[in-house]
């Protein structure tokens, strides 16, 4: 309860500064939204283009997943102090980091300088900050597993990447979450990147946007909510399974 | 099968060790044969898990000489052990997500990385691993995960490790904690019973009774010293 009163004095405060609370507002807003309505519809013609356009951005979320896989696989040992030299740790860590503050459409815009609008610039764009995530969230459970186990494994004489190798196996609750949840966030990541020129449904979206066309912009977005949601579902069912 | 003629497999001499300003261990000498299992005894927080840790390796003492195998602890020999020294901890260190063959082949994983990272490790590993399990007498669970088997089956798991590791020398923390008294007998039973493989043993245990019934010598660790209690 205390956490509701907490949230409420600074939210209507700062709903005061920001001018929320005119009613003008709020009348405006509900004329526009009727009027908005009033022009919304589909266009059948377009399904077509809709469905490829979301099949480019499901092969750019799921090859930014797949090969950020790989990247966090290989940076997160270097990243943990447990499995690394300190001073490579704390490098690797910093450079993880770093590369995590830049945000996806960043990326995108970075790759579409590098390589040109497309597909490629936004599968490049998502591979590399899905692998600065998951070299978070992998370096973090790799640090979480019991110290008794690593203890047992480097007796043996297990070390570096085969140690890490062994522990992801411990941890791959942990590592299969993680990559699901990142498959979800990418293709709703990718969904936008079009904006940008880096391919996928935004793309449209906004092209359609921009000569006012709203039957053609809700095809599109009805298309995206469909294989976000099919996404969750498939996630959902991954994650209860494992 | 290895040499008594080779000298102490585990040698300590005069080892102290302290966490901050807590000395845990003060001057502990020690002295383990090829063939030999030695059991220590001591109540909670004496030390006996930093013992074995200092002998595993896993950390260096303040004072003294620790040597295993011939190889002080802190000298870049140590390092050339590897897989000579198999150490089971309280929770038994195994991976889970992997099955019972997967934990005991892993025992080779330093030998063989690129089997290990593969996971193609020949038909030779593979029936040597199941043999090791067949020896605790769960062949039939190779392929079940670890999670999934009972405490005592996992410590099973864990002694088919050491045996498919062949490591000289086994160093083991309350292996029998939280087991009821039939299973603990067969899993020390089967523990001890690599002695005759040459294989020297430090464990770590409560029942003195156990204890006495299959260790060779026990130990006492009190106010951070050992010394022989039977």
């Amino acid at each position: 309860m205390r956490i509701v009163v907490v949230s409420l004095i600074p939210t209507a405060a700062l709903a005061y500064i920001l001018g929320l609370v005119d009613p003008g507002l709020w009348a405006r807003a509900g004329l526009n939204i009727s009027r908005f309505i009033l022009l919304l519809g589909v266009r059948n013609d377009l399904w077509g283009d809709a469905l490829a356009a979301v099949y480019e951005t499901l092969i750019i979320s799921v090859f930014g997943v797949s090969c950020g896989v790989l990247l966090a696989y290989l940076l997160a040992p270097l990243a943990s102090p447990l499995l690394a030299p300190r001073t490579i740790a704390i490098a690797g860590r910093i450079l993880a980091n770093s590369a995590r503050t830049v945000p996806a459409i960043l990326w995108a815009i970075l790759f579409v300088i590098l390589v040109g609008p497309g597909v490629k610039a936004g599968a490049l764009s998502l591979a590399i900050y899905t692998s600065t995530y998951l070299a978070k969230f992998f370096y973090e459970a790799l640090e979480s597993v019991d110290r008794e186990l690593l203890d047992s494994l480097r007796a043996m004489g297990l070390r570096g990447y085969i140690l890490a190798f062994a522990l992801y196996t411990h941890i791959r609750r942990q590592v299969i979450s993680s990559i699901l949840f990142m498959l979800e966030y990418n293709v709703r990541t990718a969904a936008i990147l079009g904006f940008v020129g880096a391919g996928g449904v935004g793309y449209y979206i906004l092209q359609y946007l921009s000569i006012l066309d709203y039957p053609a912009v809700l095809t599109f977005v009805i298309a995206t909510i469909a294989i976000v949601a099919a996404i969750d579902i498939a996630s959902y069912i991954l994650r209860t399974r494992i | 099968m290895l040499s008594l003629a080779q000298g102490p497999a585990v040698e300590l001499r005069g080892v102290v060790f302290s966490y901050g300003d807590k000395r845990v261990l003060n001057g502990v000498d020690l002295e383990v044969f090829h063939g030999e299992a030695i059991a220590i005894m001591g109540r909670s927080g004496a030390g006996k898990t930093t013992l074995l840790k200092i002998i595993a390796g896993l950390l260096k003492p303040g004072e003294g000489v620790a040597k295993i195998l011939g190889c002080v602890s802190s000298g870049s020999c140590f390092d050339n052990l590897k897989g000579k020294i198999a150490y089971i901890p309280q929770t038994l260190g195994l991976v889970e997500g992997g099955s019972a063959l997967y934990n005991v082949l892993l025992a080779k994983a330093p030998e063989k990385p690129l089997r290990f990272i593969t996971g193609i490790w020949g038909g030779y590993y593979v029936s040597k691993a199941l043999e090791a399990l067949e020896a605790v007498g769960l062949l039939e669970k190779a392929w079940t995960r670890v999670e999934k088997l009972s405490g005592g089956e996992r410590q099973r798991v864990a002694i088919a490790r050491v045996i498919f590791q062949g490591a000289p020398v086994i160093l083991a923390d309350e292996p029998v904690s939280n087991l009821d008294l039939e299973t603990a007998r067969d899993v020390v039973g089967l523990l001890t019973e690599l002695r005759e493989r040459g294989v020297a043993i430090v464990a770590v245990m409560h029942d003195r009774d156990l204890a006495q019934r299959y260790f060779d010598k026990i130990y006492v660790l009190e106010s951070g010293v050992l010394r022989v209690i039977s």
